[in-house]
């Protein structure tokens, strides 16, 4: 199993079908696409005749949103199989879920599911993590993600279980900026404690994102440009991760391509500001 | 692993099924009760459904409207929850439940205007194929013809409706007003597939239905001629098979050909 560090990518956007054409018909500043995994656990037609062009023209990462590591229920293996069938076609520079867990006893429920932070959890995931990551050869990248509610029998914080869940399963991060500021502002505690909690060496990727305020609680809807508090947040990341493979992560009420790549020139600045523009250059 | 393993339980049971034991696990925040704040998740599932619903059954949305669809998809997701790691493969009991619904089983095209969707969504990500060219076909001998056995573009389905919900789902996509739904004197046939990367269909007329279903069989052309002949008489009858074979290829619905 390669235990390379993946290179910096850049700054990436995931791959939407309302942009295929635009993406290969003229030259988007954009350096790589992540993809939604299951979107492509299919077998033909457009989407994967899609991939296929955008994969011979730009570094490609593969995201998952049902992988459930955290879930109690055995692990799908017929997932997992149809998981490394993509990434063969694919070849990834990553392969990424999230830190949740989507469902028990056969059911989905399609979202991404908080975690009790305690000993015994983070046994099994440790556990789970290490028996995928044989499974398909290769080390998986995890999000955190945005949660709303917090369990009583919690031991120890979110970015101390994540933490101890990348050093002991050896697995990459997948810190998302905007998921740390919402359940900061959930359940109110300092996003820069989260940030300078995780481990600065297993971080490769970022996402940036945009959510809906409710008053009360933030609902991490990824319908709207990335707000200001979160750029600022994106600006701390930078300045304590270095050089990190950012995207942009829009998955509803989706804009027009050219409105991504310029929210994505806007993080390619704050990253030139904080880094210097000596170190902005991907890996080739 | 019993207490991670019964508060999955629990979690799932509160969103599912509305059980509030999981309240009890959770803790409020200093700007929301625990009941609100969980109350995101039993949303957002619901909410995630029906906009999976409502992407997969365009033209049924359209046909019911938005308090129609909504219901419907409500009934639907308490019916079927969610079993896939795919949220594409959701919707894929909906033209049965529709059949069988106390609410929607006397209204038949609703269940086969959903049949149409789901074949059209079956057939836009179904298995890739080489379309059968007509080069290829110029090129066997006059003597292998008869014993020439095709094979359908694996995305082909083959429907059959007893309501005008071919009309209807056509009304619907071209923003029209839709006919008023009715009991068909005979059958309709459909063929779904995909040409290229579009997902399509056509209504069969009876000749060209039975046809296709031999073809599909893997009956040889020269025994599909003279079912032709029998189905409609002698007269012209390889001619009207060579000429439905022509159609089908140039609308890609055939893959390959073999001498049987």
């Amino acid at each position: 199993m390669s235990t390379t560090k993946p290179p910096f990518l850049g700054f990436g956007l995931g791959l939407r079908p309302q942009h295929y054409r635009e993406i290969l018909d003229g030259t988007p500043k954009v350096d790589w696409f992540e993809v939604i995994s299951e979107n492509y656990m299919i077998r033909g037609g457009q989407p994967l005749s899609m991939l296929d062009q955008i994969c011979e023209r730009y570094p490609v990462v593969m995201h998952g949103v049902s992988l459930s590591i955290a879930s109690t229920a055995p692990l799908d293996m017929e997932y997992l199989q149809r998981l490394k069938t993509l990434a063969e076609r694919v070849n990834p520079k990553w392969i990424s879920d999230h830190l949740c867990w989507t469902g028990v006893h056969g059911v989905n429920l399609h979202d991404l599911l908080p975690i009790p932070y305690t000993k015994e959890a983070l046994d099994h995931v440790v556990q789970r993590v290490t028996q995928v990551q044989d499974f398909l050869g290769r080390r998986l990248t995890l999000e955190n993600v945005s949660s709303y509610v917090t369990f009583g029998q919690s031991e120890m914080t979110e970015w101390e279980f994540v933490s101890e869940v990348a050093t002991r399963a050896d697995c990459w991060l997948l810190f998302d900026v905007n998921n740390v500021y919402v359940s900061a502002f959930n359940h109110g505690f300092d996003a820069g404690a989260f940030l300078r909690g995780v481990p600065r060496d297993r971080v490769v990727q970022f996402h940036v994102a945009g959510h809906s305020h409710e008053e009360s609680h933030i609902i991490d809807t990824h319908d709207h440009p990335v707000c200001p508090e979160v750029w600022e947040l994106y600006r701390a990341a930078v300045a304590h991760f270095g050089p990190v493979s950012t995207m942009i992560e829009r998955d509803d009420n989706i804009p027009p391509l050219a409105e991504l790549v310029d929210e994505l020139s806007h993080a390619r600045g704050i990253a030139a500001e904080v880094l210097g523009a000596e170190r902005m250059e991907p890996a080739a | 692993m019993s207490g991670l393993k019964a508060l999955q339980e629990s979690f799932q049971r509160g969103v599912l099924a509305g059980d509030d034991t999981i309240l009890g696990e959770i803790k409020g925040s200093a700007k929301e009760s625990r009941d609100v704040l969980f109350g995101v998740y039993r949303n957002a599932y619901v909410l995630r459904l029906i906009e999976v619903l409502t992407d997969d059954y365009e033209q049924l949305h359209a046909y019911l409207g938005d308090a129609g669809f909504a219901k419907l998809a409500r009934a639907y997701i308490d019916a079927h929850p969610s079993d896939r790691r795919s949220a594409r493969d959701f919707g894929r009991h909906m033209p049965r439940f529709l059949r069988h619904a106390d609410t929607h089983a006397k209204h038949p095209e609703l269940a086969e205007i959903a049949e149409l969707e789901k074949a059209l969504g079956d057939a836009f990500d179904g298995p890739d194929a080489e379309p059968l060219s007509l080069e290829h076909l110029a090129a066997i001998a006059p003597q292998d013809w008869p014993r020439l056995v095709f094979e359908p573009h694996p995305t082909a389905i083959r429907l059959t409706f007893t309501t005008n919900a071919a009309d209807l789902w056509s009304a619907l996509h071209g923003e029209a007003r839709p006919p008023k739904p009715r009991h068909l004197e005979e059958r309709e046939a459909v063929i779904v597939w995909r040409q290229e990367f579009m997902a399509r269909f056509r209504p069969l007329p009876p000749e060209e239905a039975m046809i296709w279903d031999e073809t599909a069989k893997g009956v040889a052309f020269g025994a599909l001629c003279e079912m032709v002949a029998t189905f409609a008489g002698t007269y012209g009858a390889e001619l009207r098979a060579a000429s439905y074979l022509k159609g089908w290829v140039d609308m890609g619905m055939l893959t390959n050909c073999r001498i049987g």
